[in-house]
């Protein structure tokens, strides 16, 4: 087991773990925009760099994706590791000044503003972190965007720039996406992948009317053999909320006086699986789909 | 001309092969060379070679034999196109169809010169009749090059003839694989793609890697604006380049080999498609060659397009079929590449290297160069030298000899101001350092990097910022666009350069400038964006005063950025023709007819019409 030291403390690592995943299990912070725990390494945004040792002089690396080999000497918050990261962060305000999430994240590193301009880009307000590309591919196995163009012409986007008919409409994207960029527009019956286009059928709740999920993640979830949507909401075209209600409904009027949550929460997501289709809410470690039986 | 052979079966059996192809051949014979490389055939090679061809064939009815041959680059592509007589080693420049029947009668069968295609010297008025004779050849140490001009690269016979495929013969029959590895890197061999990483090193870890199969690959992306060595190479003498990677393929026991050619690059595709199936059709490719029970075959993949895919993750990305692009990876190609198995990349060169370095030891390639820098290298001359072309010398040759000796010095007898080195990532050098050895220590130690070997000189009249510009421009389309630093910086960067060159530069430009610098170099991906700041932070270091000049005064010294000089109008020259009057867009030209115009400042706008307009060149910059 080797010894990995971060800013001079030594912590136990496996062979074959990230520089960041130590940091991380041991509660330092470093930030990160294009990583996530469920998807391969990428590295592209940078701006999880850190230094390292290589004996006589130190390296910038970036903590994401750099796998521990043999023992390390870890500089997170050296000076030039730090300025590194701000200088990262700068650049990628000049290109996304909008963002809500992108200035929290500045304001995290201390970064207040940037001294760059705004330079017009294919893709505004979008850090190109390739996140959504890879949910979609590595996850959801679905494939319906890419990076296209080089450059600053480097946009994410479907093929031909068209409604994707690979799109099952899932949400993976805009769940997964760190800057708020994908946006979920639910229509009458369709829901709509803002940036790219896309339109699949929407199901919404019998009972309510609120979006439930897209109907081609029914049939995608069936094709593969796992539970359904449908099935995994308990058979019921309701959604989660009006589904407990139920449930709570039928339970106190079997059990006067007596509304257990127990049973409700055992009976709502069999197998133990986490469905979170990205149509509730935005944070990017539930995503899950397709990890079912 | 002679027989070809199919399925030698050893290497007593190639060198019978080449005593026969030797034998054959009639030293006095009549010859003329043609050079078909891309740049004499933009000239109207073929249809000179088509005439001297169907004039052989018509003169091989009277019984006059003559041989016509076609060859690969010869370097010098801007007198192009290249004829070569022999015997004699004639060299004749800038031939036209109109010329041929005049060659041939006086001197492919008169014996006699046609003094006026032969070369002469600007400055000495002396006329060259071999290549050896010529300045610009006279100072290379040809060894890559030195099949170029002289053999027929869609022949394997021709290459055979002088000598090919001994050096796999000898590696096959009394070499073991570490052997080969030791005697390239006791030659000092450096990689000359770019980083001039230590072959037998690198050879050495990919034959240590443990996964198998093992990969072979040659680097024939060659994206650098203006650089063709790697064009010539393959173009010219693509037996070397297989010749090199079956010896190296052999030494790291792997069994396929692939080359990554430039799309742009049609004909060095045919040569080298024609080379293959030459070697698998000789036995030198494919199964037990040369009856070593030693397997390897190649195979041609055209690249992309992008000059980043001749960055080794994004080619072997290419190669699998995906988007070139760089991968971010903490772990080196040569234990995990091509499908994650160990891939050996080498640049063209520095594969071409290889079977001279196996035959003639390397002891003998080591004594050529400097004390860490061995061998020759090629580079391709270009901007405003008087000869441009390819040019190969030993490593350790200085800037000033290869500019004014081989070059010829500065076109018009301007003055010499810089030469980029090592193409769009590399530096400037200014004048005091011509004398500076070049090779890839002392370079990198100037702020610069040998590259692959372009080097573009730059005259007095050349303006540092817009230079700068010109390479962050070319970089800024180049860049993938994976990674923040280099997708932004260079933006950014252009961004400021382009404000400095307009007059809109600030106080903190240049510093900012350097920091972005710093930044990329510290946080980019690939080697692209590492390496992307280095034209601007080499100018910055030695031309700092010039940025300045823009930035402060506004001006431009070397009048290259408009706006940041005035046009005037000489009252000696002019004649007061009223051409530029008539042509000025705002009409701030006035002036009697046959008296001088003058140029009203407040109403011109700098656009430079009257500077093109004037016949007498009377419209100066100032
Ligand atoms: C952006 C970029 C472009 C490159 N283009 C080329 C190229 O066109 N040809 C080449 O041989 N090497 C190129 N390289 C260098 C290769 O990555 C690699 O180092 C080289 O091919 C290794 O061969 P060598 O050791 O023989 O030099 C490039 C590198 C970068 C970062
Ligand atoms: S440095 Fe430039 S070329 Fe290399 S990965 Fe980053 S964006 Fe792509
Ligand atoms: S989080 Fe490491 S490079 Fe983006």
């Amino acid at each position: 087991m080797p010894t990995v030291t971060i800013d001079e403390k030594p912590y136990r690592a496996d062979v074959g773990e990230t520089i960041l995943e130590v940091a991380q299990r041991n509660g330092i912070w470093i930030p990160t925009l294009c990583h996530h725990q469920a998807l391969e390494p990428y590295a592209a945004c940078r701006i999880c760099v850190v230094e390292i040792d290589r004996g006589g002089w130190w390296q910038v690396v970036t903590s994401c994706n750099y796998p521990i080999r043999r023992a390390l000497t870890v500089r997170v918050n050296s000076e030039r590791a730090i300025r590194a990261r701000r200088g990262v962060m700068e650049l990628l305000l000049a290109r996304c000044p909008e963002s809500p999430q992108l200035r929290r994240l500045a304001n995290r590193m201390g970064v207040e503003g940037t001294p760059y301009p705004h330079i017009a880009a294919a893709q505004e307000n979008c850090i190109l972190c390739n996140l959504c590309v890879r949910v979609c591919s590595e996850r959801i196995g679905a494939s319906a965007i890419s990076m296209v163009g080089r450059g600053g012409d480097r946009t994410v986007a479907t093929p031909f720039r068209m409604s994707s008919e690979d799109c099952i409409g899932c949400g993976a994207c805009a769940a997964v996406c760190p800057v708020g960029t994908i946006d979920l527009i639910f229509h009458e019956d369709e829901v709509e992948i803002s940036p790219f286009e896309t339109r699949v059928t929407l199901r919404r709740c019998a009972e309510c009317g609120r979006p439930v999920g897209s109907e081609l993640v029914n049939e995608v979830l069936a094709s593969r053999g796992g539970p359904t949507l449908v099935e995994m909401l308990a058979g019921d075209a309701y959604c989660l909320r009006c589904k407990r209600k139920k449930l709570a409904e039928r339970l106190t009027a079997a059990v006067p006086g007596n509304g257990s949550g127990r049973a409700a929460q055992e009976r709502s997501l069999p197998g133990g699986t986490n469905v979170q289709t990205g149509l509730h809410a935005g944070n990017p470690r539930s995503i899950r789909v397709g990890e079912a039986g | 001309m002679s027989t070809v052979a199919t399925g030698l079966k050893t290497a007593n059996d190639l060198e019978q092969y080449r005593r026969h192809l030797l034998g054959e051949r009639d030293p006095r014979a009549h010859r003329v060379r043609v050079c078909v490389g891309t740049g004499c055939t933009a000239k109207g090679a073929k249809g000179v070679l088509e005439l001297f061809n169907r004039t052989a064939e018509e003169a091989a009815n009277d019984g006059v034999i003559v041989e016509t041959k076609c060859t690969g680059c010869h370097g010098f592509c801007e007198r192009g196109p290249i004829v070569v007589v022999d015997p004699g080693n004639i060299f004749y420049h800038g031939v036209k169809r109109e010329d041929v029947p005049e060659i041939w009668r006086e001197s492919l069968t008169g014996g006699r010169i046609v003094e006026r295609l032969l070369y002469k010297d600007e400055t000495t008025g002396q006329v060259a009749k071999t290549p050896d004779e010529i300045p610009f050849y006279k100072a290379q140490h040809r060894i890559v090059l030195a099949y170029n001009g002289v053999i027929d690269p869609t022949k394997i016979e021709e290459y055979v003839a002088v000598g090919g495929y001994a050096a796999l013969a000898k590696v096959l029959t009394s070499m073991e694989p570490k052997e080969v590895i030791d005697e390239i890197t006791n030659s000092g061999l450096r990689g000359r793609g770019g980083g001039g990483f230590l072959t037998g090193r690198k050879w050495r870890s990919a034959r240590d890697a443990q996964s198998e199969p093992r990969y072979v690959i040659a680097n024939g992306d060659e994206g650098d604006p203006g650089a063709f060595m790697d064009r010539s190479l393959m173009e010219g003498a693509p037996h070397s380049v297989i010749e090199g990677m079956i010896i190296g393929a052999y030494a790291i026991d792997s069994s396929q080999g692939f080359v990554y050619v430039r799309n742009e690059y049609p004909l060095a595709v045919q040569h080298l498609s024609t080379a293959i199936a030459q070697a698998r059709e000789l036995g030198l490719l494919g199964y037990d060659i040369l009856g070593s029970g030693f397997d390897f075959d190649i195979r041609i993949n055209r690249g992309s397009g992008a000059f980043v895919c001749g960055e080794s993750t994004a080619l072997m990305a290419s190669l699998e079929g995906r988007v070139g692009e760089p991968r971010a990876k903490y772990i080196h190609t040569v234990e995990s590449g091509l499908h994650e198995k160990p891939s050996l990349l080498n640049n063209v060169e520095t594969w071409a290297n290889v079977p001279q370095i196996i035959l003639k030891g390397a002891d003998w390639f080591a004594s050529l160069g400097t004390e860490k820098s061995k061998g020759t290298k090629v580079f391709s001359l270009v901007g405003k030298v008087k000869n441009t072309g390819l040019v190969e010398v030993p490593m350790g040759m200085t800037l000033r000899q290869i500019i004014y000796d081989i070059g010829g010095g500065i076109r018009d007898d301007k003055a010499f101001k810089a030469v980029q080195t090592g193409g769009p990532s590399g530096g400037c050098i200014p004048a005091r350092y011509l004398d500076e050895q070049v090779d890839f220590d002392r370079l990198t130690e100037l702020g610069s990097m040998m590259g692959s070997g372009g080097m573009i000189v730059m005259d007095e009249d050349t303006c540092i910022v817009n230079f700068a510009k010109y390479f962050v421009g070319f970089l800024k389309d180049e860049s993938c666009g994976k990674c923040t630093p280099c997708r932004e910086g260079i933006a950014q960067m252009l961004h400021i350069l382009e404000g400095i060159a307009k007059g809109e530069g600030k106080d903190g430009d240049i510093e900012r400038l350097e920091q972005l610098g710093t930044l990329m170099e510290d946080t980019a991906l690939c080697a692209l964006g590492k390496t992307a700041a280095n034209p601007v932070l080499s100018t910055i270091r030695y031309f700092r005063a010039e940025y300045e000049e823009h930035i402060r005064e506004k001006r431009c010294p070397a009048k290259e950025c408009p706006g940041l000089f005035n046009y005037e109008i000489n009252r000696d020259v002019c004649t007061g023709c009223g051409l530029c009057a008539k042509k000025c867009p705002v009409e701030a030209i006035t002036g009697e007819r046959k008296k001088p115009h003058a140029i009203d400042q407040q109403k011109c706008t700098n656009c430079g019409t009257c500077f093109d307009a004037c016949p007498f060149s009377a419209v100066v910059k100032v």
